[in-house]
């Protein structure tokens, strides 16, 4: 070897020697790690199902063949293609139901004098923020045929016969969720109604449109791809929905898609094979929704909001507006307050007959659930609660920080890798809980977390990550990059940039995302029905195993405490994020 | 691909044959450029043509595809080299376009910060704030938030923490386009002031043309990632190189010609056609060009002379189609066939609309460029 090519030799090693100290930054260390987390966390559990509903359990549930024996059985089986058709039903009126109540009491609350506006719209979110499965169970106690407490009033004040509704039935789920997801239409199409410029209307006026016209032909076409995203999202997400058909249609007879993927999770009827081929059709459904939301639909509601703070339009409604406060007053009652009252009635009874008893009122359903230091104590209750804030507290805290960390890459970073992150925090919002829970639960069964709170959180954060990541991205977008910059250009690192000047300024953004988070997982059902065992029950299973064997007012008494937490924390919300965050 | 990059060992900052791609762009397209310790250097050219993409390779805020850039004796940047210096240490401050100003901070804060980073004492710290808002001219605003001062102090405020620290090089990015013109003409002089003042190493990014030529010892123009030409002010103004910088700064009468004669020194000779009246104008002639080539007669307004009388042999005659009063001068449009010639006269010719004038040019001010 001569001296000549010895020297380049070196040469050529100290250049690679400087390329990968300039590679290996503080920045690049950290995205790469986080883009490795979320890659494994979303990925690795959908492909686990996908290839295990392709294995099918023999019939001695001893060995499994390769096939698509599972897709065939969904649809040869005695309940599947029926729990199909139910689903599919549920998710269309429940669809039908919540966009007619979100956009109308939205154009009522942005766009009429309806008296008392500003005050009733919190109050129009509230079903949002809470539990549906509690809704269900409420709402299960207030129209039973021969137990409900509106039938027996009905009965005792009116001397009617019979009952005047029943809800255990496949309405009764639209019902229940069609109510329950209207803030979610409402939510999408409220802000858009409210920036709205009114010179657009005020154009039509002025061509000779009558007001009539107006709407039909300039205001609802421009909200249409807001209504259109709300929709598809209450579709999907009742698709996705466990707690209200669990507890209302399907002991009687209507079961769906997720009651049906629950009972090959667990119990001894168990299949996970199955019940994998089954998650696969229903996230294949909800995936493809999101996507045309996400794709088409969302793109072009940005096109209706101009951006300046206009005041829009609001039409006099003349006497009718008492209507429209009526029927506003009417959705609080049956989504908040009828619920609410109900749950107070029977968990203070010992035994739930249907009638208000003064004499039997009694405590002993709250000791018996909350106060887990009695002997009496439920477990599955006491358990739920302390669990449940273990998995709040710890779930948002690092789901938050992990959507910090996605939101800054995406947004400030220009690296490879940051399209592949954007789109990898997109997927899990398509798969429903149950979906999503069912994959995580074939992966790590073999392993030591399952049967630990870790896999429950693993599967929360997994799932939800992504409304985090939303959350704190919008801000971001909103905040100047020169801001970061000119803190690298003082002379401090990425890290101290997060530190002092990223995180201080994303503050708001990052603690509405995190009480968010946090009652998200307070109520998360879908995901804990499957992956719990005994000793990692969460609230929601609590309440689950109260009504499934126990009676009803331990269960209200139960669906009470997580009731009252939610409502502390969805005021904590309000008085965080103020009230933009919320109708953004 | 590194030897024939020429090192310039006396300049201060240093930019060789920068590359810089987005996409398949190139927006920064083999550009070099060196300048002395102190000096004030201006980026000036339109949006899009790459010198916010200079200053940004510079600072560090994003990678290059090829070229080498040094301060001092540090090396900033070369990829053949396989070096790139994080942003935060390459010690630079840097004024943004909308002064990013950190909201959750006081003035003083924001101000401290680069000091902080740097880990100097608390007490040298204060003191060094306090001399750096008195020299700003922010005293009394040390202790108000960032987001309650008017545009002008926040101005300032950045320009005081880019500063503070004393560093290697300063970055201006167009940092006077969010101001109103008055603030902004104010600011201009203040800026250069205090860079004065300091005496730190300066590359001005805008897309001003007055800006640049008020405050910059030198001025790049650049144009689709490429350098137009280089000068002083005034080189720049008096002698642009080719159209597009006739164009770019000040305002020019630009028309076809053809170079008749040329000397070799720099004089000659170039013919321009209307109408069939031809005329050969005696100017001076650009560097790049000879006699055939086809060239642009650069002629500012305020060096073309209007009079009643003339020779039309070797006087472009014309008509007077406006002329607007505007107090200490005239501003004047003159038709000739096609062309109209953009005339400064003096109040007291008394051109009115519809006369027939004869435009005279003095050589000495009469450019043939490149076109």
């Amino acid at each position: 070897m001569t001296t000549e090519t010895y020297a380049s030799n070196a040469v050529e090693r100290s250049r690679l020697n400087n390329r990968l100290r300039s590679m290996v930054t503080q920045e690049n260390l950290i995205t790469l790690i986080v883009a490795l987390i979320v890659a494994g966390a979303v990925i690795v559990p959908l492909v686990v199902l996908f290839v295990s509903s392709f294995k099918v359990l023999d019939p001695l549930g001893w060995d499994t063949t390769w096939g698509f024996g599972n897709y065939v059985t969904m649809f040869t089986d005695r309940i599947i293609p029926k729990a199909f058709v139910n689903t599919l039903i549920i998710s269309s009126g429940s669809t039908v139901l919540a966009t007619f109540l979100g956009v109308s009491l939205a154009w009522i609350n942005a766009r009429t004098n309806c008296p008392g506006r500003d005050y009733l719209e919190p109050y129009n979110l509230i079903p949002f923020f809470l539990s549906p499965f509690v809704g269900a169970i409420a709402w299960h106690n207030l129209g039973e045929p021969q137990t409900g407490l509106l039938n027996n009033l009905a009965r005792d004040l009116f001397g009617i016969e019979g009952a005047i509704i029943n809800i255990d039935n496949i309405w009764g789920v639209i019902w229940v969720t069609g109510i329950f997801f209207a803030p979610l239409v409402y939510l999408f199409v409220v802000g858009s109604l409210r920036r709205m410029d009114p010179s657009l209307e005020d154009s039509a006026r002025t061509t000779g449109a009558g007001l009539f016209r107006t709407t039909m032909t300039v205001t609802l076409p421009l909200v249409m791809p807001g209504i259109l995203s709300g929709a598809i999202i209450v579709f999907v997400t009742s698709a996705g929905e466990f707690g209200v058909p669990f507890k209302l249609s399907a002991p009687y007879g209507w079961e769906t898609l997720t009651t049906q993927i629950f009972s090959k999770a667990v119990g001894d009827d168990a299949n996970y094979y199955l019940g994998a081929a089954m998650s696969m059709a229903l996230g294949i459904i909800t995936v493809f929704l999101i996507w045309v939301q996400q794709r088409y639909i969302a793109p072009r509601s940005f096109t209706t909001v101009t951006g300046k703070g206009f005041r829009p339009n609001v039409l006099d409604l003349g006497p009718w507006k008492w209507l429209a406060f009526g029927y506003n007053i009417f959705f609080i009652m049956v989504a908040v307050v009828l619920p609410i009252v109900c749950l107070i009635i029977v968990s203070l009874h010992p035994v739930w007959t249907g009638k208000i008893v003064l004499a039997d009122i009694t405590t002993v359903n709250y000791v018996k659930t909350l106060f887990w230091w009695r002997p009496e104590a439920i477990s599955a209750a006491t358990n739920g609660i302390i669990n449940s804030l273990y998995l709040s507290f710890g779930g948002a805290s690092i789901a938050m920080a992990l959507a910090l960390v996605i939101s800054y890459m995406i947004h400030r970073t220009k690296g490879f890798g940051v399209r592949m992150l954007d789109f990898l925090s997109m997927v899990p919002i398509g798969f429903p809980g149950i979906v999503l829970a069912m994959g995580v639960l074939i992966t790590y069964i073999q392993t030591p977390i399952y049967a630990t709170l870790w896999i429950l959180m693993l599967a929360y954060i997994t799932r939800f990550f992504p409304y985090g990541q939303r959350n704190i991205s919008s801000i971001m977008l909103a905040i100047s990059e020169e801001l970061d910059q000119s803190s690298r250009m003082a002379g401090a690192s990425w890290f101290t940039t997060l530190r002092r000047i990223t995180i201080p300024l994303l503050k708001p953004g990052l603690f509405a995302g995190w009480i968010l988070l946090f009652i998200i997982f307070l109520r998360e059902l879908s995901i804990s029905i499957i992956l719990f065992t005994t000793g990692t029950e969460t609230l929601s299973v609590g309440v689950y195993y109260l009504t499934n064997f126990e009676n009803e007012p331990l269960t209200a008494a139960l669906s009470m405490a997580q009731t009252v937490m939610l409502l502390i924390a969805i005021y904590a919300f309000r008085r965080l994020a103020g009230r933009e965050a919320l109708t953004a | 691909m590194t030897n024939h990059i020429e090192t310039d060992s006396g300049a201060y900052l240093e930019v060789q044959n920068l590359v810089k791609y987005f996409g398949n762009d190139r927006a920064v397209d083999d550009i070099s450029f060196s300048i002395p310790k102190g000096a004030f250097l201006t980026l000036l050219g339109p949006s899009g043509c790459g010198k916010t993409t200079t200053l940004m390779s510079i600072a560090g805020l994003h990678s290059i595809d090829a070229g080498r850039i040094r301060v001092g004796d540090v090396v900033y940047t070369s990829p053949a080299e396989g070096l790139f210096l994080p942003p935060e240490q390459r010690d630079i401050g840097m004024v943004f376009q909308s002064y990013a100003i950190w909201p959750h901070m006081t003035v003083a804060q924001n101000v401290a910060y680069p000091l902080e980073i740097r880990k100097v004492d608390r007490s040298e710290i204060d003191d060094r704030v306090a001399s750096v808002l008195k020299l700003v001219g922010l005293t009394a605003e040390a202790d108000k938030l960032a987001t309650n001062l008017s545009g002008g102090q926040q101005q300032r405020a950045s320009l005081a923490r880019a500063i503070v620290a004393q560093p290697r090089l300063l970055l201006f990015d167009e940092p006077l386009s969010n101001l109103d013109l008055k603030l902004r003409e104010q600011m201009r002089v203040e800026l250069k002031r205090i860079q004065n003042e300091v005496g730190i190493t300066s590359i001005y990014v805008t897309h001003d043309q007055s800006e640049a030529l008020v405050m910059s010892d030198e001025i790049i123009v650049m144009s689709k990632g490429k350098i137009e030409q280089r000068g002083g002010p005034l080189e720049i103004y008096s002698r642009p190189v080719n159209e597009y910088v006739s164009n770019f700064i000040g305002v020019a009468n630009l028309l076809k010609a053809k170079v008749a004669e040329a000397n070799g020194g720099g004089q000659g000779v170039v013919e321009v056609t209307r109408d069939g009246q031809k005329i050969a104008v005696p100017c001076q002639i650009g560097p790049g060009i000879g006699a055939g080539d086809d060239a642009v007669l650069s002629v500012r307004p305020e060096n073309v002379h209007a009079e009643r009388e003339g020779d039309s042999s070797t006087d472009i005659e014309g008509e007077v189609t406006h002329a607007i009063f505007l107090g200490n001068h005239v501003d004047c449009r003159v038709k000739w066939g096609d062309f109209e010639w953009k005339v400064i006269s003096h109040p007291r010719a008394r051109l009115k609309a519809g006369e027939k004038v004869f435009l005279k040019f003095d050589p000495e001010h009469t450019l043939a460029v490149q076109p």
